[in-house]
């Protein structure tokens, strides 16, 4: 029986006094795949060692499904954990590998016979139950690793970074199979990864951590769109959100935005945009996505655009992104603190996507169109959106 | 890289290499020739490889002697350095998991106190020790002897055991963890089994020692019927000071067994040395 996760007001210190996490409230549904996804040192690992058991909380609480497991040894709390670098009994078979966790729980041996050989058959592995992990490939290593999670049908599934060790083109087929197998168990799942496509393309909600905060969770295009601070909206995307640093204007009944010597005005569809009122002749952090600074030609003149010098050009075949150097002032959001921007050099760069039969080339004065819909307005003191 | 040209220099190198090696099978050679020739031609001429050679020597040698029977002196030698090596890699092992893996200050004592233990020379200690041994019926036989033997060794086999398991990823345990083993189940079936190599360092190394063990040997066991292979050449070599022909005969008696098992075993405690722990 699957059983979903509560963490409530969880924080842990390790003995030196450094704090790992900090009041951290999290709810995974049963049946759900909740990726924990931030930089390295964000917390995420140990947010799923504590759920495992492994590492004790210092305070607040866990539950699995309605039991309070803040004390159970990882033996009681019926979770089985994917480990990185996958930890295979090096001594073991595949077999045996999996058959550990049933002959552990006394599982009688037709029933663990039984189990092993369907999970086997579930992960495409029947043929190598007589070779130890040595003799495997890395895909076959990580499939053992999966199958010796689901033999026990665990409550909870916990995944640490189990795509790392893989190459690029075998962590996406095993990507989209992890997300298979968990449609079909329909097993709670949380998942933990510092890659930030892997989180978007995986999860049905994401969290995102750094320095042992939750600074947001929720499905991976609200993120994406609705990013709640400026850590978030860096660290969601790739290539990641344009910062630029804004003073909002009142034209007449309207409120602009000026970035450099440019004014773009605040559409008043944008979210923000009955906010910023309040943040007239006051400084903000605009956010703009690369898709949301796009090739001028063909677009009304009277439509707000920034003008900058072409630095490089990288064609991806459809599109090409283009990095321009802007006449505004540039913000630097410093990743792994709480988010909140400073102040970057004396020249803005920003990346632009334009289609790819637009012949740019370094050192052209461009134009880009901005959709002031879809840009993002911060509060530069505490980092925070603006809505 | 590639091989380099068998030159001038090279040659002389192996030339070198080849001479300090015959030096070092002098003895060797010697131990071999003498246990073959007749005690007049053995110290005729020593150096000379006797021909016919002389086999009765080991018969003799063999036979010779009441309690410093050879053949019961190693059986005792077998049944002392395997009971002792047993002992000692269990419960070394276990020891040494708890030292290295438990947290606080109790087992960083612990690992201090064992490390002094190899320091120290027990040899101050063994008065009291027999004393206390004898009062305890443990001396002139093979209890006490291999109690001993586990005491005296304990500290080197909890230090070898130690360092390799604080070497040893914590993954393997806290998979097992997880997947529901309890810690002796965990340490039976998964870490003692990783601990692999490190057994075999051990086991040659503690086996070594107590199968040449002499001096607790000779204080414990002597004119007993226990008594181990060091301490009955020892009283052969009294018994027999005029004949070494004899006595080299029953020391490559006494070398036998360990050289058999060396030749049986080599190949995979060569493999025990150099592989490691791998996923």
């Amino acid at each position: 029986m699957t059983a979903g996760i509560t963490l409530t007001g969880v924080g842990k210190v390790y003995p030196g006094g450094t704090q790992a996490i900090s009041n951290l409230d999290l709810a995974i549904e049963p049946g759900e795949l909740m990726v924990l996804v931030g930089p390295s040192g964000c917390g995420k690992t140990t947010t799923l060692r504590m759920t495992a058991g492994l590492e004790e909380i210092t305070e607040g609480e866990i539950r699995i499904g309605d039991r309070v497991v803040n004390s159970l040894d990882p033996r009681e709390r019926d979770v089985a954990m994917v480990f990185q670098n996958y930890a295979l009994y090096p001594h073991m078979t595949v077999y045996d590998n999996l058959a550990f966790p049933l002959r552990a729980h006394g599982l009688a041996r037709a029933e663990v016979r039984k189990r092993v050989e369907r999970a086997a058959e579930l992960l495409g592995l029947d043929g190598l139950l007589g070779r130890k992990p040595r003799a495997l490939s890395g895909g076959q290593r990580q499939r053992v690793a999966m199958g010796r999670a689901i033999v026990r049908e665990p409550q909870v599934f916990l995944m640490d970074e189990p795509l790392s060790n893989l190459d690029a083109k075998l962590r996406t087929e095993m990507r989209a199979e992890i997300a298979d197998l968990q449609r079909e168990l329909g097993v709670t799942t949380m998942y933990v990864t510092h890659d930030q496509v892997e989180a978007m393309t995986l999860g049905r909600r994401i969290a995102v951590l750094s320095g042992g905060v939750l600074q947001q969770q929720g499905p991976p295009q609200q993120l994406y769109d609705e990013p709640a601070n400026v850590f978030v909206a860096t660290f969601i995307g790739s290539p990641a959100m344009n910062l630029l640093a804004g003073r909002i204007e009142r034209d007449g009944d309207a409120l602009v935005c000026a970035l450099g010597d440019r004014r773009v005005p605040v559409h008043p569809a944008n979210r923000a945009a009955a906010a910023l009122a309040g943040y007239t002749g006051a400084e903000v952090v605009v956010g703009a996505r690369p898709e949301h600074l796009t090739d001028s030609a063909g677009s009304p003149p009277d439509r707000p655009r920034l003008k900058g010098r072409v630095r490089f050009v990288e064609l991806l075949g459809a599109e090409q992104l283009v990095q321009l150097e802007l006449d505004a002032i540039p913000v630097v959001a410093e990743a792994g603190t709480n988010g909140l921007p400073g102040r970057g050099g004396s020249r803005a760069f920003a990346l632009a996507r334009f289609a790819s039969e637009t012949r740019v080339s370094p050192g052209d004065l461009v134009e880009v169109r901005v959709a002031t819909g879809r840009l993002r307005f911060f509060d530069p003191k505490t980092g925070r959106a603006i809505r | 890289m590639g091989l380099a040209r068998y030159s001038r220099a090279t040659f002389l190198r192996e030339l070198a290499l080849i001479l300090v090696a015959a030096v070092f099978c002098l003895p060797l050679y010697l131990l071999v020739a003498i246990a073959l020739d007749t005690t007049a031609q053995s110290f005729k001429t020593p150096l000379s490889f006797p021909w016919p050679p002389h086999f009765g020597n080991f018969a003799q040698a063999w036979h010779a002697g009441g309690l410093g029977n050879l053949g019961h002196a190693l059986e005792s030698s077998l049944i002392i350095t395997v009971s002792s090596v047993a002992c000692l890699l269990v419960l070394g092992s276990l020891c040494a998991y708890a030292v290295a893996r438990r947290q606080g200050r109790l087992s960083n004592v612990l690992y201090v106190l064992f490390v002094l233990g190899i320091i120290l020379p027990f040899q101050l200690a063994i008065i009291p020790l027999y004393v206390a041994m004898r009062h305890l019926g443990l001396v002139g036989n093979y209890a006490g002897m291999i109690l001993l033997n586990v005491g005296l060794l304990m500290p080197l086999t909890v230090f070898l055991y130690t360092g390799f398991i604080r070497a040893l990823p914590r993954d393997y345990e806290e998979a097992a963890r997880v997947d529901g083993a309890g810690l002796l189940r965990t340490y039976a079936r998964v870490v003692f089994p990783l601990l692999w190599p490190i057994t075999a360092t051990a086991a040659v190394l503690v086996g070594i020692i107590v199968w040449n063990e002499f001096f607790v040997a000779l204080i414990f066991l002597a004119g007993t019927r226990y008594q181990t292979l060091p301490v009955a050449l020892y009283n052969f070599a009294g018994e027999y000071v005029a004949r070494w022909n004899l006595v080299f005969a029953g020391v490559l008696i006494a070398i036998a067994p360990v050289l058999a098992f060396y030749l049986f075993a080599q190949r995979q405690l060569i493999r025990g040395f150099s592989g490691g722990v791998k996923g």
